[in-house]
């Protein structure tokens, strides 16, 4: 069960979080063509390496955040702060 | 107009099993209780203070700062009316009363915290959940807001959660002590 | 002579407490401290099994919980691990898969027809006909290994709990000991766990020397505040060192999972000892060296009386000296670190009576000990995601890289005397408190609410401890005849060449077709020899080959101990005493106990339209809405428009989904300048809220709203029927105006109710009759559902139930969503077009609605069977009349008795929705009746003019 850094609550079972899948910024509805809405609801990149993804600390303080997570080591670590150095995990 | 009618706990049967033993579960769901939401920067939030994940006893009230952007206030009506009355809600605050909407139950004892181990994952080691501290967590399945406040130095957790699992949640609290006499 | 030696000097039996048992019905004697084998062999018995596919005689091959051929059943429990379990006063043990018994067991006629059981006969025999499998079931069925399974046992008391030590050390021999002691005194917390009774690994049987040193290191244990769990196994370790541990010593719960997450691991499990393959190696009276230690130090067991000893290490030599301090003679010992080595054993179906060396010579024995070599678990480090890297120098697996909180100790680590081992030991703990101390102040660090952290974290330590040696010892797997590989499966290393030849010659494809370590002992004895087999078979080396995964669980676990004790959360309202004690036929809806009806629906349903009838509807979601930017959140999460909506006024709404599906519909008041207050239906109540605290964080962060689940908090009670506002005027306060003109259709109003101050009361009306829908703080809602009742009595008040309510929303055609849409149902489905405001700005899914507008989609429809007595079962298909198109399905459907005939809703194709079209439905029983669509979706009362009185 992974331990999931919520930057509110601390580290958290996985159990505790909903995980909300990669961000994708939302067209505007009124001029977004059928490809371009599809994408945004259905397309992932899913690419190697580091990537963000959305999580919701459901059990917790009930805050969305993101998270940064390596998709082959699995690692994962909160993003950096504006200004600071990236919060780290492990 | 006749007295209102008296409050009905959502714990209707509490057998003896609950106050009996080295681990005491009391139902104190009738406590007012009331939620401020208040952003960071707010009169409300400034006035209400506390770190997220603290509580502290003021006066007649308990306030616990259970969100980064939410407050519970519980104690009497009167005292809590008193100490929500004065509070600046610009900014942008606002109050709901979840006296109904919230049980509350009370666990005491010295092996408490090994009871709540049966049914939350949380470490509630000294450290990592001294007296004073409060968090979100799943118990027996049911989302819940934990606050342990001692008592006298024995350890002592109110446990918050939706109205409707009353029953079971008790319940599932007393087998969880059995074990510890 | 009788199997039991005199007194040893470090033996765990307690020849002073006897415990009576029984074997196969006989009966016989033990002592406390044996295990059920000892006791059995002290009996002088020593078949104590029949193999899983030929029911060979089997008998003792490595005395401890691995031994593959000791499954017993005990009572009503099968699949006893005989040489693990403790004897216990009164056990009644018999064997398992045999029949007549043990000594005279028909099955074993398979070994005739051994030539066709080779493995993976299954998939080849057995086959044709088909028709035939049945049968063939049945019979293969009574040859299926295992114990019997009694299905009125008593259910035993299980349980789990959480833990968070700083350190798991998982093994309890001198290492994994010194570990514990050392990282405690570090001021770790320290949790011990060890798979057998006692603590002390091989200490348990070697010298006296030995047994001192174990005394001392579990004094210090003991002092130093360890939590030592014996008889518990660390199962599974799973990410971020979260492990699962199975406790089996607990003095209440039979079994216990502990879930714990511990910050750094310890892995400590020593080494398990190899048997050898060669011809007649699964004859009883051939064991392995630590068998032989085993049995005579500690349960004071003559294992044979002449022994032929094949050592190429240590134990093996030391199994010598064993036996002869024993009184056994030692007929030959055949030393495999000079080349020479054992080629068969030969006896009766009962025993082995003769051994055939490599040199030739063949000896008369009863007794045949091996000691050829070691197999690593590696389970946790494979856990940890670690691929052990095999090293033919030393003939075993050695840890390659596992993460920095997962340290290995003893055995698994290198070789070394006591000493050395222990030292080990202790350097792994210190090294495992101080990286769990760095985690603990990290974690602690991180969180709020936990004390604050003295000074900054400390530096991670690195690993500077001394690592074991490791010592040589010969590959030693098969000898140069074939044997059992697999004794649990009954797999030989002649069926292993046969699966090679056959093309299964990948490892894991020959394990999963063979099943070889798939069975009881799961590869602790056997992946070893299958790998060499394997790589004798290709001509390749063991490390070419490389192995299968070992996976959780490390050692069999109740499903008692996995369920634990069952939480299955169970919702109530504050009037359920009320229902329960009135006859109420209760129905789960989620995890709502809702009262279904009272006993009689229909009467129900014709009692509310005529007089006046209550019913709770208090799962229905409620959340409180505060904020200057509500408007703006209901315009961006509805389809139709809410800027302008009064103080006290109600209006109906659609939720969609960014893909326009229909998400929820309800509906939302204005109770104050910045409150409103929504209705979800019951069961989106909790993803609604989800909902809005989606949008409220990640899209409009800027808009100032307050959400609050109120579900619960108000005890809701729909009050329907002709007579309603005459009941609702004897409970109100003055501060609510029922009048018609003051109080309309879709307004909403706050007030006392029944003395109970801070009440909603709507006027809106899914049962299409004039109702009053009231919200009432919960710890009042029994007394105004009581006061109701007593002050309704004149006007004929009785409650209705979930299904009276559901039948006269169907006469009404009132939608449900999430029954009468699906997943796929976008909002023009409903029929609601006029809700679809595209002059909005911005709302969810509108431009997948705007997108579905302009094509086809589903309709539902009111739908009415040609025949009024036949009420179709709902998800009937409807097809194109004479084909077997599907162009749709019913979706509600019930009896009215306001109307007297079925009525339905359904979704169908455009080219059917049109009002007097004829359906054809196709009932479950295959039969087809024709349907009609209405012309409204209301069946009953189509102008709304009862709802609007």
């Amino acid at each position: 069960m992974l331990l999931v850094p919520c930057p509110n609550c601390g580290p958290r079972n996985a159990s505790d979080m909903s995980y909300g899948g990669e961000p994708h910024s939302r067209p505007d509805p009124n001029t977004a063509s059928p490809e371009q809405w599809r994408t945004y609801l259905y397309l992932r990149d899913n690419e190697s390496g580091w990537i963000t993804e959305k999580w919701y600390c459901s059990s917790g303080c009930r805050k969305h955040f993101k998270l940064e997570r390596h998709t082959l080591t699995g690692e994962l670590r909160n993003p950096p702060l504006p200004g600071n150095k990236t919060g780290g995990h492990k | 107009m006749a007295d209102p009618p008296a409050f009905e706990s959502p714990v209707v049967t509490i057998g003896r099993a609950a106050g009996a033993g080295s681990i005491t579960l009391t139902d104190e769901s009738a406590t007012t209780k009331a939620s401020v939401r208040a952003a960071d920067g707010t009169p409300a939030a400034s006035a209400l203070g506390l770190t997220f994940g603290c509580a502290e006893a003021r006066g007649d009230v308990l306030v616990a700062r259970t969100r980064p952007d939410e407050w519970m206030v519980f104690g009497t009506s009167q005292a809590v009316a008193a100490h929500l009355g004065g509070l600046d809600l610009s900014g942008y605050a606002s109050t709901v009363d979840i006296t109904h909407s919230r049980l509350m139950f009370r666990i005491t004892g010295l092996a408490a915290a090994k009871a709540m181990a049966k049914v939350c994952s949380i470490d509630f080691s000294d450290p990592m959940m001294p007296s004073g501290a409060c968090v979100g967590a799943s118990v027996a399945k049911v989302g819940c807001d934990i606050i342990r406040h001692d008592i006298d130095d024995v350890p002592s957790y109110r446990i918050l959660c939706d109205r409707s699992f009353g029953q079971y949640l008790f319940d599932a609290l007393v087998d969880a002590k059995a074990e510890f006499g | 002579m009788t199997t039991r030696l005199p007194a040893q000097p470090n033996e765990v039996i307690d020849r002073s407490k006897p415990l009576a048992f029984t074997w196969n019905g006989k009966k016989m004697r033990g002592f406390e401290g044996d295990t059920i084998t000892s006791a059995i062999l002290a009996n002088g018995e020593h078949i104590i099994s029949r193999s899983m596919k030929y029911h060979r005689p089997r008998g003792v091959l490595t005395a401890d919980f691995w031994d593959p051929n000791t499954s017993v059943q005990v009572g009503d429990e099968p699949n006893v691990r005989a040489s693990h379990r403790a004897l216990v006063a009164g056990m009644a043990v018999s064997a398992q898969n045999v029949w007549p018994s043990l000594k005279y067991d028909a099955k074993a006629a398979n070994g005739l027809v051994g030539r066709f059981l080779t493995a993976g006969f299954y998939y080849k025999t057995f086959m044709k006909p088909a028709k035939m499998w049945p049968a063939y079931e049945r019979v293969l069925a009574r040859f299926a290994p295992g114990g019997k399974v009694d299905l009125d046992t008593p259910h035993g008391y299980h349980d789990k709990r959480y833990a968070h030590p700083d350190v798991v050390v998982a093994g309890g021999g001198p290492s994994g000991l010194a570990a514990a002691v050392e990282a405690a005194r570090a001021g770790a917390s320290v949790m011990l766990v060890e798979h057998e009774h006692d603590l002390g690994g091989h200490l348990r049987w070697g010298s006296n020397d030995d047994a001192d040193a174990l005394a001392g290191l579990v004094a210090e244990a003991e002092s130093a505040g360890v939590e030592i769990l014996t008889n518990s196994t660390v199962t599974g370790r799973y990410e971020d060192n979260w492990l699962a541990i199975a406790q089996r010593n607990h003095p209440i719960a039979v079994e216990r999972l502990i879930k714990a997450r511990a910050k750094v691991l310890v892995v400590a499990p020593g080494l398990i000892e190899r048997p050898y393959v060669f011809a007649g190696n699964d004859l009883p009276g051939v064991m392995t060296s630590g068998a032989v230690r085993r049995l005579i130090a500690m349960y004071a067991i003559r294992p044979g009386n002449r022994a032929v000893v094949l050592t190429a290490n240590e134990s093996g030599d030391a199994a010598i000296d064993e036996l002869e301090r024993a009184g056994i003679e030692i007929v030959k010992v055949i030393d495999a670190r000079t080349g020479a080595t054992v080629t068969k054993a030969s006896g009766s179906k009962s025993r082995v009576k003769a051994v055939t060396c490599s040199d030739g010579s063949i000896v008369d024995a009863d007794l045949l000990v091996t000691a050829t070599g070691w197999t690593a678990p590696t389970s946790l480090l494979n856990m940890s995601g670690d691929r052990p890297v095999y090293d033919p120098a030393s003939a075993r697996f050695f840890a390659d890289s596992p993460p920095d909180n997962v340290l290995t100790t003893g055995g698994i680590a290198g070789d070394g005397n006591r000493d050395e081992l222990i030292s080990h030991g202790r350097s792994t703990g210190r090294l495992a408190a101080a990286r769990a101390g760095v985690a603990r102040h990290r974690i602690q660090a991180a969180t709020t609410r936990a004390t604050a952290v003295d000074g900054p974290e400390p530096a991670y330590p690195d690993d500077t401890r001394s690592p074991l040696g490791r010592d040589p010892h010969p590959e030693l797997f098969r000898s140069t005849s074939h044997g059992m590989v697999d004794f649990s499966e009954d797999i030989s290393s002649k069926d292993l060449f046969g699966a090679a030849a056959e093309g299964f010659d990948s490892v894991e494809l020959l394990k999963r077709f063979t099943t070889a370590t798939m069975g009881p002992s799961q590869g602790k004895l056997e992946t070893v020899n299958t790998v060499a087999v394997l790589a004798e078979a290709r001509g390749e080396t063991l490390a070419e080959v490389g192995t299968t995964v070992w996976r959780p669980p490390y050692a069999p676990i109740a499903l008692g101990a996995l369920a634990g004790r069952v939480f299955e959360p169970v919702r109530v309202s504050s009037i359920q005493p009320w229902h329960e004690a009135n006859g109420s036929t209760p129905i789960l809806a989620g995890q709502w106990v809702r009262p279904e009806h009272y006993g009689a629906p229909q009467q129900e349903v014709r009692n509310t339209r005529a007089n006046v009838g209550i019913t709770d509807v208090t799962p229905l979601g409620k959340l409180d809405l505060q904020g200057p930017d509500v408007a703006k959140l209901l315009s961006q999460l509805y389809t139709n428009k809410w800027m302008q909506l009064a103080i006290g006024s109600v209006r109906y709404g659609i939720m969609c989904a960014e893909d326009g599906v229909v998400l929820d519909d309800g509906v939302t008041g204005r109770l104050g300048d910045e409150h409103y207050l929504m209705t979800t239906t019951s069961s989106g109540a909790g993803g609604v809220w989800n909902w809005i605290e989606n949008w409220l964080q990640t899209e409009h962060p800027e808009w100032q709203v307050h959400v609050t689940p109120v579900t619960t908090g108000l005890t809701s009670i729909n009050v329907a029927g002709p007579n309603s506002r005459e009941l609702m005027s004897r409970l109100v306060g003055d501060d609510i105006d029922l009048d018609p003109d003051a109080f309309k259709y879709m307004q909403v109003r706050t007030g006392t109710i029944a003395g109970v101050a801070d009440c909603v009361v709507w006027r809106i009306g899914f049962t299409g009759e004039l109702s009053f829908e009231i919200h009432v703080p919960s710890g009042h809602g029994l007394h105004v559902w009581e006061t109701l009742l007593g002050q309704g009595e004149s006007l004929g008040v009785a409650p209705f139930g979930l299904e009276a309510q559901r039948i006269m929303r169907l006469e009404k055609g009132h939608f449900i969503v999430g029954q009468d849409t699906d997943g796929l149902s976008k909002a023009p489905t409903t029929g609601m077009i006029g809700l679809l405001k595209f002059d909005k700005d911005d709302w969810a899914g509108k431009p997948e609605v705007a997108w579905a507008l302009e094509g086809d989609y589903p309709r539902i429809v009111a739908i009415q069977p040609t025949d009024p007595s036949i009420v179709p079962d709902e998800a009937c298909q409807i097809l194109r009349e004479g084909t077997k198109d599907i162009v749709g399905r019913i979706t509600s459907s019930r009896f009215s008795p306001t109307l007297d005939r079925a009525v339905c809703l359904g979704q169908v194709t455009p080219e059917f929705a049109g009002p007097d079209t004829t359906l054809t439905v196709q009932l479950v029983n295959g039969e087809q009746i024709t349907a009609r669509v209405m012309q409204h979706h209301a069946h009953f009362d189509p102008e709304g003019e009862r709802l609007r009185g």
